[in-house]
């Protein structure tokens, strides 16, 4: 459902010339999965679900979501998707119910069946008592959930994830994990960023390592202990880091 | 087009932006509050201003005349006053000994006793004006007897007047400082002083004038009334003005009763009198005053009206963090735009509104309670009419549509709303430029100003309120109101444009370094120059050349001619800027400059299509010359006439007006500025916006017409061929059909045979439908031919490219492009 293919993006900064965020990346993504994107900050997670998202336009590669090309059908993969991240805020003048309405209309849902599904959304994530809040006197469990309602309001086939416990505490961070292992069991295409070992081992059926713009191993959580032979989730992502680190400044020394 | 989409956004801004309370009050509360509120200060300060009494000290008074009385006990009489309270403001102050009898005349001991002061002040007072007008006297003697002596003045003479009227200027100078200490330390706002036995000479002098006797002719000599006041001290002034015409109605007065006894006719002193006939009725004064006030106050609200709603909904969203969640809708940019727009133009439409009713009100409840007084000038303040209020409301539309798009793009470039609100004081200043631009008297709607984006609708709306109803403003309604919706959708396309950039949407805060954007300039430089280097190139010829302005003047005074002042400008002002920036910041010199070699297909077609095009627009300007453009400067008919001076050499001529221009011209803005224009990857932006810098360069507003229209025909020659020679070609061609024509053009018409292509008038040869006809034909053969060729791959692949990122093409992957090389 979600098809990457040498996906590159480059930003110019005035500092250091032309970045390339993305370099040659390329994944895939099937219904009823978890797809875990891992890396530190500034490994290009975001510009990658950016991407799919169609927020950002790619340098060049292929980034097909729900069968349409994110580059040249916008529109028709912002219909069939649902993205949430730290960056997609809620509106401080609208309540709850308002939010996930709005976004409902602008998706085109027809107003019975959407008064229906927002009825469930609410049932579903315990929502009811928060339904008149005005978004600025929500507390951040609260805005996450009105967030999750409003990624899934459309019941899209593919959800992208950025981060999306960061700055939770535990029990909130816990409760967006479980609706996202409801999704998966719903059926849903999902691909999800973190750089928390736990959420990847928990959650994950399989995940990709990024770091600089480039994939440096993928597969499913046992493949890839297998492979690198060595158990711990976390020291595996530090040795295939720091591994890649040490290329690149012998590579820098030698050049 | 999701219109529904459109109208979701709308609704939910709206209701936004009305939960805020802050601006609920700023918009809707604040003006019904603010403008009754000042209308009360103002009025009460006025009314306390205009309350207190003024003091008037008359020294001499017994020296007045008996009649007509000029005083009635402490104040003037209050007949001689055009408004008669007036006179109950000013109170005088008489050094006559006060009458003791009766109880109104009983002052309170500190009323003797600030009286006498007064007094005190006031002789002290004379005494000064006194010295002053000895020392005054004694210079004038002085240069008299002078000038008398010394008929021819030689430096040492004058140096030595200088010195002897030295000591008596200097004593001067220090009586009149004592004066003006002495007059603002007292209370006194005005003094007059009665010089003694005025009244008794004014009476001998009528008596003398009444007998008819011989000596009724001679004058007799008698000091003026003084009167002395301050006019830099508002308080003297305020006080004076009204004194003045009394004394003067008081004046002649005395001069109607000196004729009646003398038994002439009181015509005698004014044999012409004239009658003056005000055709102006009190509604068309108002109309006038609206029709200044109006079209200022429409464009300042709807422009503080747009701006602030604009920077919350677009860099404000961007703060809160919500713009992503709006990105990833399924609305396309376009309709968040349209949605935002709508919205900020609802408020700045009823900020205006909201803003000039409750000025209205105000003011006119103001004006009638104003009463007597300086309010009561305005005579009658009625409201606008119906019509005109209509036809206010009409014209705000496509002005909050304009400054809406406009507020919109500057508040989406914003990096945060601090930013955003830096970019409201330009934006303001530009506006009320051409605001005041259109008060000015004489500033009037006419078919050229009628198109200007801002000042259109302004002119048209000051003459529909000045007369309402005219048939004359409501011509130009159609052009105005077509072109101001034009410009608000450019401006709208601009801001969709913004939305659409990803550097723009997710700019972050960076910190400004010189040395580092120098080096980052520098180091990434590219093969051609970028969409910013070209608009700066364009800024810095601009910039020189107003800069050079001066220059030129001199040198033109200094005697350099005219053709050399031209050489020097294209030399230096055109074509080093493109140069010197093309060598420095692209890689590719020879691709940013076009140079390489076309087809010789190309250049023939360079070369004759000028001369089709060159008839066509001569007789175009001359028809639009008569209806739509103002006359031609002084400066430019001069050009014109050294071009057609039969004494300069051809060769220098066309050296200076076709070479010269076409080589710096082409380099420049088919050379670097199209180049970087080019990198939008959309031909007709890049081409018509070299065309229209093109045009903006000549400045005249006629050159600057069909220069943008040339430019477009060039720039696309430009593309077509990538290649500068052609475009050069073009350009001196065309420039050399129009020297040959002013200096050979009468010998063409040698008898009346070929009158229906050419005939011989007042500017030189014309050309008749004959000739335009063949011109336009085989232009639009050339033009077509060109549009549908392409020279070599390069152009090709961009064409390709170009229509990749237009279209939304086939999804997958290899679907293969409708072919596009070649004729269609």
């Amino acid at each position: 459902m979600i098809h990457v293919e040498n996906l590159t993006k480059s930003f110019a900064d005035l500092r250091r010339g032309s970045v390339p965020a993305l370099d040659g990346v390329s994944f895939d993504v099937y219904p009823g999965e978890i797809f875990g994107l891992l890396g530190p900050n500034g490994a290009g997670k975001t510009t990658c679900l950016r991407i799919l998202s169609t927020v950002l336009k790619p340098t060049s590669g292929i980034a097909t979501v729900a069968g349409y090309e994110a580059s040249t059908h916008p529109a028709e993969v912002r219909a069939r998707i649902g993205f949430m991240s730290g960056n997609t805020g809620i509106y401080d003048r609208m309540t709850a119910w308002e939010m996930v309405e709005y976004f409902g209309r602008l998706y085109g849902i027809e107003e019975k069946a959407l008064q229906a599904r927002l009825h469930d959304i609410f049932t579903t994530l315990q929502m009811h008592d928060i339904k008149d809040t005005l978004g600025s006197k929500m507390s951040t469990g609260m805005k996450q959930k009105v967030s999750i309602a409003r990624t899934i309001v459309h019941d899209p086939p593919v959800l992208i994830f950025d981060e999306p416990t960061s700055g939770l505490d535990v029990l909130v961070a816990r409760a967006v994990l479980k609706a996202i292992e409801a999704l998966r069991d719903e059926g849903k295409c999902i691909i999800f960023s973190t750089h928390i070992m736990r959420e990847v081992e928990k959650l994950c059926d399989r995940i990709a390592i990024i770091h600089h713009g480039r994939i440096l191993a993928a597969g499913t959580v046992p493949e890839l202990e297998t492979v690198y032979d060595e158990p711990d989730m976390e020291e595996l992502f530090f040795d295939l880091i720091s591994r890649h680190d040490a290329a690149l400044a012998a590579a820098a020394e030698s050049a | 087009m999701n219109w529904k989409n459109v109208k979701l956004i709308l609704l939910r801004e709206i209701r936004d932006q009305l939960r805020d309370r802050r601006t609920l009050f700023m918009v809707a509360i604040l003006p019904l509050l603010l403008y009754p509120a000042m209308g009360i200060g103002m009025v009460s300060m006025m009314t306390i201003f205009s309350e207190q009494s003024r003091t008037v000290v008359v020294l001499g008074t017994e020296h007045l005349p008996e009649q007509p009385k000029l005083l009635r006990g402490d104040r003037f009489v209050r007949n001689w006053f055009r408004i008669t309270t007036d006179a109950s403001k000013l109170h005088v102050v008489t050094d006559l000994a006060p009458k003791t009898s009766n109880a109104q005349n009983a002052d309170t001991n500190a009323d003797i006793k600030q009286r006498s002061a007064i007094l005190k002040s006031a002789r002290a007072i004379r005494k000064q004006v006194e010295a002053r007008d000895a020392l005054e006297q004694k210079l004038d003697t002085i240069r008299e007897r002078w000038q008398f002596e010394h008929k021819e003045r030689t430096k040492d003479e004058w140096r030595a007047l200088a010195k002897r009227m030295k000591p008596t200027e200097t004593r001067l100078e220090t009586v009149n400082e004592e004066l003006g200490k002495l007059f603002s330390s007292s209370d006194i706002q005005v003094l007059i002083i009665v010089p003694d036995e005025f009244g008794a000479n004014i009476e001998a002098l009528t008596l003398r004038l009444s007998k008819r006797d011989s000596e009724a002719a001679n004058e007799i000599e008698y000091q003026r009334l003084t009167i002395v006041q301050n006019s830099a001290d508002e308080k003297s002034m305020i006080a004076y003005r009204p004194i003045h015409e009394a004394i003067d109605e008081w004046e002649t007065k005395i001069l109607e009763e000196r004729l009646i006894s003398a038994k002439l006719p009181a015509s005698m002193t004014r044999p012409v009198n004239q009658h003056r006939v005000d055709l102006a009725k009190s509604d068309q004064l108002a109309a006038n005053l609206w029709s200044k006030l109006f079209p200022t106050l429409l464009v300042i609200m709807a422009v503080t009206g747009a701006f602030y709603p604009a920077v919350d909904l677009a860099a404000g969203e961007k703060e809160r963090g919500t713009m992503e969640t709006l990105l990833i809708c399924p609305a396309t940019r376009a309709e968040i735009v349209l949605g935002k727009f709508f919205t900020v133009m609802l408020f700045s439409f009823s900020t205006a509104l909201l803003n000039l009713g409750s000025m209205g009100f105000t003011g006119k409840y103001m004006a009638s309670i104003g009463g007597a007084g300086t309010l009561s000038k305005l005579g009658d303040l009625s409201f606008p009419p119906l019509q005109s209020l209509m036809w206010v409301i009409i014209l705000l539309i496509p002005l909050a549509a304009l400054f809406s798009a406009l507020c919109l793009s500057l508040a989406t470039f914003a990096r945060s709303s601090k930013e955003g609100q830096y970019y409201l004081t330009p934006l303001l200043m530009v506006t009320m430029g051409l605001t005041v631009f259109c008060l000015s008297p004489g500033v009037e709607i006419r078919p050229f100003y009628s198109v200007m984006p801002v000042v259109g609708p302004a002119l048209l709306l000051k003459e529909l309120l000045a007369s309402p109803g005219s048939t004359k403003a409501l011509i130009y309604a159609i052009p105005v109101l077509i072109t101001s919706v034009g410009y608000s959708l450019l401006a709208l396309w601009w801001a969709i444009d913004q939305f659409n950039r990803e550097d723009v949407l997710f700019r972050e805060a960076e910190r400004f370094d010189p040395g580092l954007w120098i080096r980052h300039l520098l180091r990434d430089k590219e093969s051609t120059p970028s969409f910013a280097e070209a608009g700066f190139c364009f800024g810095l010829i601009m910039f020189m050349q107003f800069g050079a302005m001066r220059f030129f003047k001199e040198a033109f005074d200094r005697g350099l001619g005219m053709d050399k002042i031209l050489l020097i400008q294209q030399l230096v002002i055109i074509a080093t800027p493109a140069l010197l920036m093309g060598l420095i910041l692209t890689t590719n010199f020879r691709r940013t400059l076009r140079l390489y070699l076309p087809s010789w297909r190309m250049l023939g077609v360079a070369a004759l299509l000028p001369c089709m095009l060159h008839p066509l627009t001569l007789e175009m300007m001359a028809v639009l010359q008569k209806w739509f453009f103002l006359p031609l400067p002084e400066s430019m008919t001069k050009q014109l006439a050294t071009m057609a001076n039969p004494d300069r050499p051809l060769w220098m001529v066309l050296l200076v007006f076709a070479a010269a221009p076409a080589l710096c011209e082409e380099i420049a803005f088919r050379g670097f500025i199209l180049s970087g224009f080019s990198r939008s990857k959309r031909v007709w932006l890049a081409v018509g916006l070299s065309a229209l810098t093109f045009g903006i360069m000549h400045m005249i507003p006629q050159q600057v017409f069909y220069a943008s229209l040339l430019g477009l025909v060039i720039g696309l020659i430009a593309v077509r061929s990538n290649s500068l020679l052609p475009c050069i070609l073009f350009h001196f061609v065309f420039n050399s059909l129009d020297v040959m024509r002013r200096r050979f053009g009468d010998s063409l018409v040698v008898d009346g045979t070929r009158d229906w292509l050419f005939t011989l008038e007042e500017g030189g040869l014309r050309f008749q439908w004959g000739a335009l006809t063949i011109c336009a034909l085989v232009a639009i053969v050339l033009l077509r031919w060109l549009i549908n060729h392409s020279a070599n791959p390069t152009t090709a692949v961009t064409r390709l490219t170009d229509h990749a990122t237009d279209r939304t093409a086939d999804v997958l992957p290899g679907a293969t492009e409708k072919p596009s090389v070649g004729a269609h």
